[in-house]
């Protein structure tokens, strides 16, 4: 079994029961797959149906139809949410405990041998970036980062098989956010899964090699991130010396973008008759690479095409 | 440890940050040295010669048996340990459950390896542990006063402590339940304070009856005092084992054990709410 999660035809509506308000669905047959190992963003609008998933993947809620299979389990199935880090977006601490009785009391939660345990806490509390002098505080009078961070580290106490991670940057400062990406690389080289769900699309783009884009309870596209942000159709070259030296036939095609930065849309062999025009006219390639679309544009255009 | 264990210490760590706790701690242990310091009794070949409470004479001047002097006070404390406790344990505790069920606390919980049952055991063994520790406080604390100044050393208001317990265990049974349909500190308190006004109804029910019209209406109040539990005779039965009067052991374990249905009943609704509720 080689998908961490294997999302089936699942379905999950709200309400209407014995006829009282209004049904909502909140996942529409959505059948989504994330490979073990892979780093995969789950995007969406607000109301998309990101945080149902997310909590139907950890069997807080039961799906009204279809199936989820997560590490090749039932989530249900207390063994499998063993190997399970989750960091909810509404984090909740209670406000009189430090960090690490916070910390101690998701590792007997997650019933993590006692051995060793304060070696783990201590361990985690380092990598998320929580100062020495701020583990026996109490967590009431903690900033918004310094609670991520600790639930981040919550999250990772046992090197758990999958990560999953809700809004993991939410309320970090930038230099932050920088070492938290540092965290889940080295989470993602160890082997485990991540399974972020943020609205910070640069965020997501940095870390996720994968991604799903889910909109009104659906799965409108997923793979992987470069298959699905490069374009075929479009090619950016950097041309030097000068080629507006060359004359009009040599720019023909040509769109420029930016300094000696040009683009040049059609196929491959379009592309090269453009280039070779440009050549004979005198200028230099320096750089060519394919186009690529942000995450911000292949969800506007996933969602306007809905 | 046992996920159950892992939740009920948890909650005891959060209640010791508590307010209403540390007023409770304070308030026993302060009733308690106050008693110690200020009461002066005199037994005199285990009888009672005297007695003072902040040097004003208790109890008259008559000279009694100490253990004989000292039931009433017994059966007096029982009881202010029955009903104070289980009021002051419902406030105290009303929000504990709602607290458990929180966005953000509760998915997390959720995610953890654990089943949603030992989640809800742990709530309520956590929050009975707490009461249990709170009326050995102070019935332990009591029994100690007095047998250090009068020689008469009896368990029998630690054991009536223990009934209000069992009693309390009952009642929160019903308080949990309310909370898994309603996340409300207040419909969990009051779910509470009706099940002590009901038990003491239910308690009184053949007195109550003859105020009802005979025909339906009595028969309707009847029925549903039946299944309420008696909270009121086991109250009664508590002190009097504490004031060392005849209490016939069936009758303690029978309506302790009406008592005790009732409140496992409604624990039982709770956890399949529970079982059964998307968060």
């Amino acid at each position: 079994m080689n998908a961490a999660i294997e999302a089936a035809g699942l379905s999950k509506r709200f309400g209407g029961a014995f006829g009282l308000g209004v049904p909502k669905t909140a996942l529409e047959a959505v059948d989504l797959t994330v490979p073990r190992g892979a780093a995969f963003g789950l995007i969406g609008l607000n109301g998309a149906g990101k945080t149902t998933f997310i909590k139907a993947m950890l069997a807080v809620l039961r799906p009204t139809a279809g199936r989820i299979r997560v590490l090749g389990g039932d989530p249900e199935d207390p063994a499998i949410r063993a190997q399970i880090g989750y960091l909810p977006e509404r984090l909740y601490l209670p406000p009189s405990w430090n960090a690490r009785q916070v910390l101690a009391s998701t590792a007997r939660l997650r019933r993590l041998p006692a051995s060793g345990i304060d070696a783990e806490i201590d361990r985690q509390l380092v990598r998320v970036g929580l100062a020495p002098e701020d583990w026996k505080r109490k967590v009431g009078g903690f900033s918004k980062g310094m609670r991520q961070r600790l639930g981040l580290a919550g999250a990772l106490l046992g090197s758990p098989q999958l990560l999953v991670l809700d809004e993991p940057t939410d309320g970090v400062d930038p230099l932050g956010r920088g070492e938290i990406r540092q965290v889940l690389a080295e989470e993602k080289a160890r082997g485990a899964t991540l399974f972020l769900n943020s609205h910070l699309l640069s965020e997501t783009e940095r870390v996720c090699d994968r991604i799903g884009i889910l909109h009104g309870g659906r799965v409108l596209v997923q793979g992987p991130v470069e298959a699905l942000a490069t374009r075929d159709d479009r090619w950016i070259v950097r041309l030097e010396p000068d080629v507006e030296r060359g004359g009009a036939p040599a720019t023909e095609g040509l769109d420029p973008i930016g300094e000696n930065r040009f683009a040049v849309s059609g196929d491959a062999q379009q592309m090269n008759l453009v280039l070779d025009r440009a050549r004979v006219a005198g200028a230099i390639i320096t750089h060519l690479e394919r186009d690529t679309k942000d995450l911000e544009q292949l969800l506007r255009e996933a969602v306007s095409k809905r | 440890m046992t996920p159950v264990l892992a939740i009920a210490m948890d909650l005891w760590r959060e209640a010791a940050s508590r307010r209403w706790f540390l007023v409770l701690g304070f308030g026993l242990t302060a009733f308690l040295l106050a008693m110690a310091s200020s009461l002066e009794i005199e037994v005199v070949d285990g009888a009672l010669a005297a007695t003072r409470l902040f040097g004003d004479a208790v109890f008259g001047t008559d000279i009694r048996a100490a253990d004989v002097a000292l039931r009433p006070v017994f059966l007096a404390a029982a009881y202010v340990i029955f009903y104070g406790g289980l009021v002051f344990g419902v406030l105290s505790t009303a929000d504990f459950a709602p607290s458990l069920l929180s966005p953000g606390r509760i998915e997390h919980l959720l995610s953890m390896p654990i089943a949603r049952w030992q989640i809800v055991g742990g709530t309520f063994f956590g929050v009975v542990g707490i009461a249990l520790l709170g009326a050995l406080y102070a019935s332990g604390g009591f029994t100690l006063i007095l047998g250090v100044k009068t020689g008469v050393w009896t368990g029998r208001l630690v054991v009536a402590s223990l009934l209000a317990v069992l009693c309390f265990a009952s009642v929160y049974g019903g308080m949990l339940s309310a909370a898994m349909f309603a996340r409300s500190a207040a419909v969990s308190g009051m779910v509470g304070l009706g099940l002590i006004v009901a038990g003491v109804v239910a308690g009184n029910r053949l007195t109550l009856a003859p105020a009802f019209e005979a025909g339906a209406s009595r028969a309707i109040f009847e029925a549903i005092t039946a299944v309420l539990p008696p909270l009121s005779t086991v109250a009664d039965l508590a002190a009097g084992l504490a004031g060392t009067q005849d209490v016939d052991p069936s009758t303690l374990v029978r309506r302790l054990a009406g008592v005790l249905v009732f409140g496992a009943a409604l624990g039982m609704i709770g956890v399949w709410r529970f079982e059964t509720r998307d968060f």
